[in-house]
């Protein structure tokens, strides 16, 4: 853990668990900005947009993706965010993050190579320290 | 009566046909030369005469073999025959020798019986008709032919009475799309176009039509005439009435598919109550997991939380709750719902909103007034629909719900209500199969919970109608209920 993460960005419609795991990441220090979408298509027009103006310091490292959203799932926004992803010149690493234990939603998580793994939701204090240092 | 005399009876009789045959001579009973269509005169009772001029080629070897075998070395027999009346007609008998026919035979003379048989192969044949006609009858099954050289098609009488045409009705070719419904005229046409052109036989179900223009589900199958050339100059066929076996499979794809979504929504509902319960109690697993890291005062911070964790947990119970009921309720007893009378009570507790909507609701129910409901459902379909139109309505208009009812006469006079919005649509392309999902919502509305759909097929499901929904983005929504 040489380097923190700078940008991390949760994508995420539960209230509750988006303060809960900021909560963390503030107490932990786990990195030091945050960026926060409630569903899939407030955060796929975040990356969009952020392609016309290519600020390095405003491309987040890790995505925390939720599967079950209201407008634009999790699924809607690899399709897209897959399209563009390598348009960033940085890395970004995507976790998906669901409290679903369906098994069609895991193995299709893991049969996708833009998923980097799949959390079931609680993630626990440790998970989400392993998460932030493994992208480091 | 003694044999011999039984015997002596018989030959005696005028209308017996036979040889008797003494001292290899042979005579012929009167009855026979008649039968002949000859005179006594102008017959020569031989052997080689009846060979030549009378028996038909086919059977003339075998009688010869039996006729010498009877006279050199008494050995009877019994055979079918073919002979040639003076006119030239063929008659049928069956010979038999005196010993065949189990009569006491005097030593100096042979006798050959006659009998006739024709009215047997009539029979045989009446019986096979009868046969034929029994099973073109009792399946349904009626023979056709289109001749292409004297361009005419020819029925039998089953299919006239298939396709409810008059006995005496000639089909032409030209009327032949009728036959079919019209969505189902192309195929028929292809059909009988490629087996006319390049010979390959078809074996199609087809909706059919009457000459008293009702639909009914046929099989049918056709195949190429050749000539002698290998040309092919007709197609010969049968159209098989289907329609109860039809109408049971489709009744059957439909119970399945009832079943297939009943399925649907059960593993819906599981995966709500697997997915919505974890979300709450990982939450506070989170939350508890968090406490132990925290400092005094945010410790009282993430109680709050517990109270929000809590209060969500009920509403989402309160939900499924809402689901579990609708299938228990659906045994509540029906009673004759008015269309009009719910929309009415419907309209007035929801009155607020319509005014400060300034939607306008515009209702037909005169094809359909009433219809045997579980009055709370009906209630609880129109105001969700309605309130879903007004919710989802189009920034630039005011509301307008057209709602009506109609018989589906395509589908066995079904009760259809319709309700109609100028609303700002959905994109079906992206949301059709989540539409009536639960917790799913496509706008942005902060008021949207994702239930109300959801619950509301559920209710109509529950009390096995339909519901389905067509939608154009700007345009407006319809949803179409078959109960």
């Amino acid at each position: 853990m040489d380097k923190k993460i700078e940008l991390a960005c949760i994508i995420d419609d539960d209230n509750i668990y988006v303060n809960l795991v900021k909560k963390i990441i503030e107490t932990k220090k786990l990195c030091d900005h945050l960026l926060i979408f409630k569903d899939g298509k407030e955060g796929i027009e975040y990356f969009e947009a952020l392609l016309q103006n290519l600020e390095e310091k405003h491309i987040p490292e890790v995505i925390l993706l939720d599967i079950n959203m209201p407008v634009l799932d999790g699924w809607g926004f690899i399709e897209r965010f897959t399209k563009i992803r390598n348009k960033f010149n940085s890395p970004i690493t995507l976790y998906l993050v669901s409290s679903s234990i369906d098994v069609r939603d895991i193995n299709k998580a893991k049969s996708l190579s833009s998923v980097k793994n799949y959390l079931i939701k609680p993630v626990n204090i440790d998970e989400l320290e392993a998460v932030f240092n493994k992208s480091a | 009566m003694t044999e011999p005399a039984l015997k002596k009876n018989i030959i005696s009789n005028n209308e017996i046909c036979y040889w008797e045959l003494i001292n290899n001579t042979s005579h012929w009973s009167k009855a026979f030369i008649k039968e002949l269509g000859y005179s006594k005169k102008k017959v020569v009772t031989t052997i080689d005469f009846f060979l030549d001029h009378i028996i038909h080629e086919d059977y003339r070897a075998p009688f010869k073999d039996n006729f010498y075998n009877l006279v050199r070395h008494d050995v009877d027999f019994k055979q079918n025959i073919l002979l040639k009346n003076k006119e030239g007609k063929y008659l049928e008998y069956i010979c038999k020798t005196n010993d065949e026919i189990a009569v006491d035979t005097n030593i100096n003379s042979k006798t050959i019986f006659f009998f006739k048989t024709k009215l047997k192969t009539h029979k045989k044949v009446r019986v096979d008709n009868f046969y034929y006609q029994e099973t073109a009858t009792m399946t349904s099954t009626g023979s056709w032919y289109v001749d292409f050289e004297k361009k005419k098609s020819y029925w039998d009488n089953i299919t006239r009475k298939i396709l409810e045409y008059p006995d005496d009705y000639i089909p032409s070719l030209k009327m032949g799309y009728k036959l079919y419904a019209e969505e189902h005229q192309t195929l028929a046409s292809n059909a009988f176009f490629e087996c006319g052109m390049s010979g390959k036989p078809f074996d199609i179900e087809i909706l059919m039509v009457t000459a008293n223009n009702r639909k009914f589900w046929a099989r049918a199958m056709g195949k190429p005439v050749f000539n002698d050339a290998e040309q092919i100059i007709g197609l010969r066929g049968v159209f098989q009435d289907i329609d109860d076996v039809k109408q049971k499979e489709i009744n059957l794809e439909k119970t399945s598919e009832i079943i297939a979504s009943q399925n649907s929504r059960l593993f819906n509902f599981a995966h709500i109550v697997s997915h919505n319960l974890r979300s709450h109690s990982s939450n506070l697993s989170l939350i508890v997991n968090l406490i132990n890291e925290v400092d005094k005062e945010e410790k009282l911070e993430l109680i709050e939380n517990i109270k929000d964790v809590s209060h969500s947990l009920n509403t989402t119970i309160e939900h499924l709750n809402e689901v579990v009921t609708i299938q228990t309720n659906a045994q509540q007893a029906k009673e004759a719902v008015s269309f009009a009378i719910t929309l009415k009570q419907v309209a007035t507790s929801i009155n607020q909103i319509i005014k400060t909507t300034n939607t306008t609701i515009v209702s037909d129910f005169t094809s359909i007034e009433d219809i045997n409901y579980i009055p709370a459902y009906m209630d609880s379909i129109l105001l969700n629909l309605i309130t879903n139109a007004i919710k989802y309505k189009h920034k630039d208009r005011d509301p307008v719900i057209k709602i009506r009812t109609y018989l589906d006469f395509k589908d066995n006079d079904r009760v259809v209500l319709e309700i109609k919005d100028n609303g700002s649509g959905i994109d079906l392309k992206k949301f059709g199969d989540k539409l009536f999902g639960m917790y799913k919502t496509f706008h942005y509305n902060t008021d949207a919970r994702g239930i109300g759909l959801f619950i509301t097929k559920n209710q109509i499901e529950s009390l096995n109608g339909e519901i389905t929904v067509e939608s154009e983005l700007n345009k407006g929504t319809i949803f179409t209920i078959k109960f």
